[in-house]
């Protein structure tokens, strides 16, 4: 009798035991190869630290977080073939994505699967989770991202170029070009952007476009000398910046660049030289050396791929954990109200207002979703950097406060 | 010469044209093509996934490839731009679905006429020029068609690229593996079936009498413009339909995908098949695709111990696919199925082979 006992126990046991323990699938799609690697890595390397750093701190309620991470070479039929396969087994909650244009053909998909998409394209075509934006192009309710939008990014860009341009006595109007690949990602904020400028007075100059793929960029340059742009908003990440920006040196524009939050960082100040010098771009959480290196969880993070706390890390190493822990935190909140689902993170995202994830306070900028504006953030941190002989600073120039208009909902 | 290229069992004589045009050259081979049909219906029902997926990947890759194949190996002119006609095929069955509402099962087939048209305008210079200024005027179609692609927002998306929604039949959506599979298969056989027909047709034999010698097929009385063009059009049309396939499978298409690389592969996998070849085509589309899963596999065996073997392995891995179609070229220019002949014809005659 007391062994069937003991017996009916431990069955009990075990199997509430593995109930709790039922591992929660986040699928993790990034680019280490292909035109978008040289942030890729730094991102993918952050998402994963920071997978790993929730897990060793006891996981979701109890249950580890199982992720997988697939390349995908920034390839979109690629990410839609990856989805797939997930979705005929994995069956991941929730998706730490990377880049625009896959993201966008993914957001009616996710929407109909339930399943939270956290990107790393910052596009404004994703802020909107009903569709109902004046401009939007179509509901996104799904789609989550951490940072300003690419719009309002660059519309905080912009507004610092006004201000920048009456500080220097400019006369006249100033000129604003867009400059980027034809391509979903640099696209994105182009037209909304550009209207903006208008709206702040500046002349708007065709826009130039320069390969994703770092490459000699002289022909564009003289463009853009021709063009007479006071101000050139670079929608390309880091890579080709380093190569455009040499170019347009060596054929001598004077033109201000203002890059977008994946268009400047450590390695483009350093490969860059002195020619990138006063280069002004969107910054997106603490930088490494201005305090989130003493941030013990973000040291505990970064620890999980670097025990010897040695590793510098870049700014979008710093954003991708960011855009991890809260992703965390909301299953978190999920999971003390019921079970861990695509609806219940949702829910639990757009429960959040002004949220820092737990630790990191000081380091990620404060996020806030609702259920019917995705926007996380309007604040647009912008940043100069100077190379100063291999001993690089950059420097904050400031927050720009971009308003929170409805007609700009999902544009 | 023993290791011949005729398989026909001694005895066998044909009596009239008909029966020696057939498709299948004995009724053995008939019964295994038949029952190889027959197998591969049953393979969803045994296959996984994965299995599923490479097999119509061969499958939509592979009608495009014998379309290649059409005009590189039975016409001899040259395509650099197949890719962009496969892209082509791809976005005009999206768009024709998303813009007018037209239901896939239409679209697709619709695409291949649109791509055909594509193909022909594409062709015209074909009828002038020969050679490497063909191939240099056919790269002008991958470049234009990709450029459009990027650019028309009205037809592709622009560079955001298009939905493609799934293949439904009476109401019912074809778009896992195991169903979409059918659709591809019976896709590959009536195309495959058309190809083997044509080129027992006078408009075929055509096509290989431009190939075989221009200047006696003239003065035959073939009009080389026109068969010339038309081998562009008809090849655009398999591309066409091959994209298709591909576009609604995938259920979304991407301005980037369709690059010169891709067209490359295509030739890649008709000289590796066989040019010249109907099942040659098969052969090497699967060739090509599976080669890089076989070699992923090969490097997982091996792969396991350190992070920087797996590295060193995935070079390893690119560089096999470059050497395979290398050591193809030396030793078997003649493409599989004459491998594939050769090794039959072994067998049939062993151990006396002469």
């Amino acid at each position: 009798m007391r062994n069937r006992l003991m017996l009916c126990l431990t069955v009990l046991l075990t199997t509430a035991g593995s109930a709790l323990a039922a591992d929660i699938p986040v699928g993790h799609l990034t680019a280490l190869t292909g035109p978008t690697s040289d942030v890729g890595i730094h991102y993918s390397q952050g998402v994963n630290d920071t997978l790993g750093y929730i897990n060793q701190m006891g996981g979701i309620a109890g249950s580890k977080i199982n992720f997988e991470t697939v390349d995908y070479a920034y390839k979109a039929p690629q990410a839609i073939a990856t989805y797939a396969g997930w979705m005929s087994g994995f069956k991941p909650v929730a998706i730490q994505g990377w880049g625009t244009a896959d993201t966008e053909a993914l957001k009616e998909k996710v929407a109909q699967d339930q399943v939270v998409y956290i990107s790393a394209g910052y596009s404004n075509h994703l802020t909107d989770p009903t569709g109902k934006g004046v401009k939007s192009k179509g509901a996104a309710p799904y789609n989550f991202f951490y940072s300003p939008s690419y719009s309002d990014a660059c519309r905080g860009l912009v507004k610092w170029a006004a201000d920048d341009w009456k500080a220097k006595k400019g006369v006249g109007k100033p000129k604003f070009v867009h400059m980027g690949d034809n391509h979903p990602y640099p696209n994105a904020p182009k037209d909304a952007c550009g209207d903006y400028a208008k709206e702040l007075g500046f002349d708007i100059v065709p826009a130039i476009v320069y390969s994703m793929k770092p490459a000699d960029a002289k022909a564009q340059c003289l463009s853009l000398k021709d063009s007479g742009a006071n101000y050139a908003y670079l929608g390309n990440t880091s890579g080709p910046n380093i190569s455009l920006l040499k170019s347009c040196s060596t054929v001598g524009v004077k033109t201000q660049f203002l890059a977008n939050i994946w268009g400047w960082d450590e390695d483009a100040i350093k490969a860059t030289g002195a020619e990138g010098d006063g280069v002004a771009w969107v910054v997106g959480a603490t930088p490494w050396n201005d305090g989130a290196s003493a941030n013990a969880a973000m040291k505990a993070i970064s620890a999980v791929s670097d025990p010897t706390g040695k590793a510098y890390r870049s700014l979008h190493y710093i954003r991708g954990a960011c855009s991890t822990m809260l992703m965390g935190d909301a299953m978190k909140a999920a999971a003390a109200k019921g079970p861990v689902t695509g609806p219940t993170i949702k829910a639990a995202l757009e429960a959040m207002k002004n949220y820092v994830p737990a630790g990191l306070e000081g380091v990620c900028t404060p996020s806030t979703w609702t259920a019917d504006d995705h926007r996380s953030t309007t604040q647009v941190s912008v940043y100069t950097s100077a190379f100063n002989g291999g001993n690089f600073t950059m420097k904050k120039q400031g927050t720009v406060e971009v308003p929170r208009r409805p007609e700009w909902l999902g544009w | 010469m023993a290791l011949g290229t005729s398989l026909r069992p001694c005895g066998d004589y044909r009596t009239d044209y008909a029966a020696d045009t057939t498709i299948f050259e004995t009724p053995a081979i008939r019964y295994v093509a038949v029952l190889t049909v027959i197998l591969l219906l049953c393979a969803p029902f045994f296959c996984n996934r994965y299995i599923l997926n490479l097999a119509i990947q061969i499958g939509t890759y592979g009608i495009a490839a014998l379309g290649l194949n059409l005009v590189v190996g039975f016409t001899g002119q040259i395509s650099l731009g197949h890719a962009a006609f496969f892209g082509f095929g791809a976005f005009a069955s999206a768009w024709l679905n998303n813009r007018f509402g037209v239901p896939v099962f239409f679209a697709i087939p619709l695409a291949g006429l649109l791509t055909m048209a594509v193909g022909l305008l594409f062709g015209v210079p074909a009828g002038r020029i020969k050679g490497l200024y063909l191939a240099i005027a056919t790269l002008a179609a991958q470049f234009i068609l990709e450029d459009f692609f990027a650019r028309a927002e009205w037809f592709t998306g622009g560079s955001s690229g298009a939905m493609a929604a799934p293949f439904t039949l009476f109401g019912t959506a074809l778009n896992t593996d195991k169903t979409y599979f059918y659709v591809v298969l019976v896709y590959v056989v009536v195309l495959y079936l058309f190809a083997s027909n044509l080129l027992r047709s006078r408009d075929g034999r055509a096509l290989v009498a431009v190939r075989d010698h221009y200047l006696s097929a003239e003065i035959m009385g073939i009009n080389l413009a026109w068969y010339r063009i038309l081998s562009f059009g008809l090849s655009a049309a398999y591309a066409g339909i091959g994209g298709a396939l591909f576009g609604h499978y995938l259920g979304f298409v991407s301005a980037e995908g369709f690059t010169i690389l891709v067209s490359i592969q295509f030739l890649g996998m008709i000289i590796i098949g066989g040019l010249g070849s109907i099942a040659g085509s098969l052969l090497g589309t699967a060739f090509m695709v599976l080669l890089p899963e076989v070699m992923q596999g090969a490097v997982g065996l091996f792969g396991q111990k350190s992070p920087a073997m797996i590295q060193g392995l995935a070079y390893l891995k690119e560089m096999a696919i470059g050497l395979a179609i290398i050591l193809f070229l030396i030793f078997e220019p003649d493409g599989l199925a004459h491998r594939w002949r050769r090794i039959r014809t072994y067998w049939k005659l062993y151990p006396f082979s002469y």
